[in-house]
């Protein structure tokens, strides 16, 4: 059985830095779909490919919404156990998201100069193979600009400054509602993670992630301290064997849980070494001890 | 153009009483209003009803000139003119009248959240059938945009409200859909607002709020326009629960009013719910 789902590649802790693509690698973990994960990144299907892209069988199906139709039709379900009205205010909160919280995500990372300059157009530069580094991040900002600009701009106001006061209030407001909504539960509809669960992450997990220059979006959202623990929470149990096998971050990137405790203790004891020798300096330059004697180094 | 309207004044404590002249201004009802923008102007109408502030409807060539955003309906209130129906909530919430001060932060979130997908799905599925489908804008839409303009101004503003509307589906992504496809989007639209609206008699159970004006705008348009077929209709009529929703809030708040403003004999219009 041949399935193969092509998204953008990843980064920053996250198994991809593209919203649409995150929804459906989320969603295939929680209703436990197997696909084989091929990202586009230094192909030419960074321009040809509309991404995410899910090839099952023979058929080819593109967008979120239909790829999790398909996945449901082909009984991965994670929203088996949603009630008819659970299943109503998924949609409608998947409504709210797309109104109020991907204008300004568009903005944050392909219009706001000082991010696309710093972070977002060199890493699509330097995942898109040549010549196309010169036209996939040019042409993705103009899209993100358009669908702004043609969404939320009033007709007298085509100018995008004015707009984005608007949609920033409007995507604060957004998490805001979405922080209440979550409370203090894991997941947005009890103890198993549905399809809401899904597209909630796939956008405000690259906002929390990603470096951002300027981002009083992200901001915003590290002050709500639930939805980054339910994003947290979501990496770790989910998407933790990608965390493990990247090699790049830290010294101690290993498989073994027991050698991840061994590393925290290490991390422990280095510290209490560290305090023990910065007490010994007081200790050693305080007036009641001798001044004849050489600090350790 | 001319405030020749007459309101009483309704006696509520807030910063600033609701003045005696306010008015809604939306295109001509009969000639050239359209099922999107008559369903945003009788959303807006129910919530000042549930409100229980008067106002005075005025149907203008230019109602999307005079607009500040270039969208109808907005009314001119005092000095103050707002559009659309989430300022013009909040401006009235200023004054000190809210339909929603007694719901929790949960509710407000579920009530903001399907007030969207009313917007998402419905409001972009009557705007597509509207000028998408090639048929219909040559039938319907254009023609009736047009009509108080002569020719050839009639043409280009037809044609330019047309491309502006096919870009705006292209960048959200809905110029890939088919006719099918959209009658089956609104089909789910409903069938959440169905399951969300249950047996109680309205989406926040005992008092409406303006997610329940919203539903009720769009609804009852879709119900009684003509179009060149009638699937959006059967569509919704299919949910039994939606039609008697709307039937009580007609009967509650339009029936004591004069019928006759209800277009009852407007051609575009088939009047009351069948």
């Amino acid at each position: 059985m041949k399935n193969l789902l092509l998204c953008w590649g990843g980064d920053w802790d996250l198994p991809s830095v593209h919203t649409d693509s995150l929804i459906v690698l989320a969603y295939a973990k929680f209703s436990g779909a197997k696909l084989a994960v091929k990202s586009i990144d230094w192909t030419w299907r960074t321009i040809t490919a509309s991404v995410p892209q899910l090839h099952y069988e023979a058929s080819t199906v593109t967008e979120p919404t239909q790829i999790l139709n398909f996945l449901r039709k082909q009984r991965f379900n994670a929203d088996y156990e949603l009630t008819a009205k659970q299943g109503a205010d998924t949609m409608a909160y998947i409504a709210l998201l797309e109104e109020k919280l991907r204008p300004a995500l568009l903005h944050t990372f392909w219009v706001d100069a000082d991010n696309y300059a710093n972070l977002t157009r060199p890493w699509f530069t330097s995942h898109s193979p040549f010549p196309l580094n010169f036209f996939v991040p040019g042409r993705q900002a103009s899209l993100a600009l358009s669908r702004i600009l043609l969404t939320k701009a009033e007709s007298p106001l085509l100018n995008i400054t004015e707009v984005e006061g608007k949609i920033y209030s409007e995507a604060k407001e957004c998490l805001n509602l979405l922080s209440h909504r979550l409370g203090n539960f894991h997941f947005f509809f009890g103890d198993t993670p549905t399809s809401l669960d899904a597209f909630v992450f796939g956008h405000i997990a690259p906002l929390i992630k990603a470096p951002l220059p300027s981002g009083q979006l992200q901001k915003h959202l590290n002050q709500l301290d639930n939805l980054c623990q339910f994003c947290n929470t979501i990496l770790k149990n989910y998407f933790n064997a990608s965390a493990e096998k990247r090699t790049d971050c830290s010294p101690t990137a290993i498989h073994d849980p027991v050698d991840a405790n061994l590393q925290k203790l290490t991390q422990l004891v280095n510290k209490e070494s560290n305090l023990i020798e910065k007490m010994d300096d007081n200790l050693r330059s305080s007036p009641q001890h001798r001044p004849n004697s050489t600090p350790p180094s | 153009m001319s405030l020749a309207a007459e309101a009483f004044v309704s006696q509520i404590a807030a910063a600033e009483p609701w003045p005696e002249k306010a008015t809604l201004y939306q295109p001509l009802k009969e000639d050239q209003i359209l099922l999107s923008d008559s369903a945003s102007s009788l959303a807006v109408q129910t919530f000042l009803r549930m409100c229980g502030l008067p106002v005075q409807v005025s149907c203008c060539a230019n109602a999307e000139y005079m607009s500040p955003s270039g969208k109808v309906p907005f009314i001119h209130v005092g000095n103050q003119v707002v559009s659309e129906l989430g300022p013009i909530v909040q401006f009235i919430k200023a004054k000190g009248h809210s339909l929603s001060d007694g719901l929790d932060d949960v509710q407000r979130a579920e009530m903001k959240a399907y007030m969207e997908l009313v917007n998402n799905m419905l409001l972009t599925a009557e705007l597509y059938i509207q000028w998408c489908d090639d048929y219909t804008a040559t039938e319907i839409s254009r023609p009736r945009y047009s009509s108080p303009y002569s020719w050839p101004l009639n043409h280009i503003l037809a044609y330019q409200k047309q491309w502006e509307v096919r870009r705006k589906m292209n960048a959200i992504g809905w110029s890939g859909k088919n006719l099918e496809q959209v009658y089956e989007d609104v089909s789910q639209c409903c069938q959440a607002l169905s399951q969300r609206l249950g047996t109680q008699p309205y989406f926040f159970n005992k008092q409406p709020t303006e997610l329940d004006a919203l539903v009720f705008g769009h609804l009852f348009t879709i119900l009684t326009t003509q179009l060149t077929n009638d699937e959006l209709a059967e569509k919704v009529k299919s949910y039994t629960n939606l039609l008697s929703f709307c039937h009580r809030i007609e009967q509650t708040y339009f029936k004591e009013h004069d019928r006759e403003s209800q277009s009852g004999s407007s051609r575009h219009s088939k009047g009351s719910l069948p």
